[in-house]
């Protein structure tokens, strides 16, 4: 019998090569995980006339933990977004984004280890938007006390569990008193019951200008949802882009991994992208479950592999394919044995 | 340079209800029926929500005319509806032409 199961849901464009080559990696640590497979996204729509099939949904509910490929979006008109329904519909409000950098992957910064925690559910994310006029268009901005509290509340307590030592609250409520100030009250009262943590608040351009010049000042960020969206990305960015984001998408009794980025649809079945992404937010999925050891493995060579650049893809100067970069993870862990040497501290 | 809109029209109102006892029922509606009350951008009626969704006081109703309405339709609207509820905005909603210009929750 199978210790887990996991909602897996390849996703679209590149997503099903990638979760593939990923189900191969985590699969090889060792770790004893029965995959469910569901669908999301566009294909969906001609066969179920919907982009989040209920299957999927029933699967989600079941398991209460799934690892997800990328998406397509459409963007402007159409159908509302299958991620975003997603974390609606799991309350699935608090979006942990590490940004690490990666020793292997060079980048004019390289001393950021942040972790953010960017508020899923509301702000302008809460799909009411009105034309109040012909030529007037109007998106409510919702910032609730209660959501504000409890992601503000969750970051603490990952900040404490990991020894963290500074977490900073990111607001515009120089500007918007209401909402934002709303944001940060919550984030106060929530500090209190950790002491021990340093607190501190930036306002979101400032921050935006902050990281770039001096990114090792960040331990811990909390977000409302819109800024955390961009300064997220803004971070990945720093750490080596998108294709080394991972990302959980957290509630009080489901989580859902997935990578940031999106499914790149021309290089769908070309066997060309990096799968790190997602095998990042594997790893924090594994984490998740409990399965400390084979994280760590999977992680450890996953740099091995990284800073060796013989078997890697061209988005870092290599030539290997998906699979190739997969298998030569999966060479190293056997290299390295079963990660038993490795425990986590 | 003026946006090219050729007609609109009154087809409902979004109610901005604040209920601290669960998901509003709504009942003897008629011009209008209820098309969906959401929380925080989530349907939560018709039809079920997770247990793990956080519900605030504060809930998106939608109602949308049944026949031909006009702004007293709304204003008799929103007054038998203070008898009952605490409402805290409206939001007329139109079709610019025949297209919404409105949005659904999740």
């Amino acid at each position: 019998m199978s210790k887990h199961v996991v909602t897996l849901i390849p996703g679209e464009g590149t997503g099903p090569e990638i979760c593939e080559a990923v189900k191969r990696v985590i699969d090889a640590s060792g770790v004893n995980i029965k995959w469910e497979y569901e669908e999301i996204g566009l294909d969906c729509l001609d066969k179920y006339g919907t982009l989040l099939p209920e299957k999927t949904i029933n699967s989600i509910a079941k398991n209460r933990v799934a690892l997800k490929g990328p998406t397509t979006t459409p963007v402007g008109t159409g159908h509302k977004s299958a991620n975003v329904t997603l974390r609606k519909v799991f309350d699935l409000y608090s979006n942990v984004r590490p940004a690490v950098s990666i020793p292997a992957v060079r980048r004019p910064w390289n001393d950021i280890n942040i972790l953010n925690f960017r508020e899923n559910t509301e702000d302008t994310y809460s799909a009411i938007e009105h034309m109040v006029s012909s030529e007037v268009a109007q998106c409510l901005k919702v910032i609730t006390w209660p959501g504000s509290f409890r992601i503000a509340d969750f970051a603490f307590k990952w900040a404490r569990a990991q020894g963290r030592k500074k977490v900073v609250c990111v607001h515009k409520a120089n500007i918007m008193k209401i909402t934002d100030g709303l944001f940060l009250e919550a984030f106060r009262e929530a500090a209190k019951a950790y002491p021990e943590i340093e607190t501190g608040d930036i306002i979101v351009d400032n921050c935006a200008m902050q990281l770039v010049r001096n990114p090792a000042q960040f331990d811990c960020l909390v977000l409302p949802n819109l800024y955390g969206d961009i300064i997220t990305d803004l971070c990945a960015g720093m750490v080596g882009g998108l294709g080394f984001a991972p990302g959980a998408n957290i509630g009080d009794s489901c989580a859902i991994f997935e990578a940031v980025h999106g499914s790149a649809p021309k290089y769908a079945g070309l066997n060309k992208v990096n799968p790190s992404a997602v095998l990042s937010s594997g790893i924090m999925m594994l984490r998740w479950l409990g399965e400390n050891t084979a994280a760590v493995c999977i992680e450890r060579a996953m740099q091995a592999v990284l800073a060796e650049g013989r078997r890697v893809t061209y988005d870092v100067g290599g030539t290997a394919g998906t699979d190739e970069y997969a298998g030569a993870i999966i060479e190293k862990m056997n290299e390295q044995g079963n990660g038993e040497q490795w425990k986590e501290q | 340079m003026e946006r090219a809109v050729k007609s609109a029209r009154l087809v409902g109102v979004d109610i901005y209800i604040i209920s601290e006892n669960g998901v509003p029922q709504f009942t003897d509606l008629a011009p209008f029926q209820c098309e969906f009350v959401s929380n925080r951008g989530t349907k939560v009626w018709p039809g079920n929500f997770l247990p793990d969704l956080l519900l605030v006081n504060w809930y998106r109703c939608r109602f949308l005319a049944t026949s031909e309405i006009t702004d007293k339709d709304i204003d008799s609207f929103l007054a038998r509806l203070s008898e009952t509820w605490l409402w805290s905005a409206a939001q007329k909603l139109w079709l610019y032409d025949n297209e919404p210009g409105f949005s659904k929750p999740y």
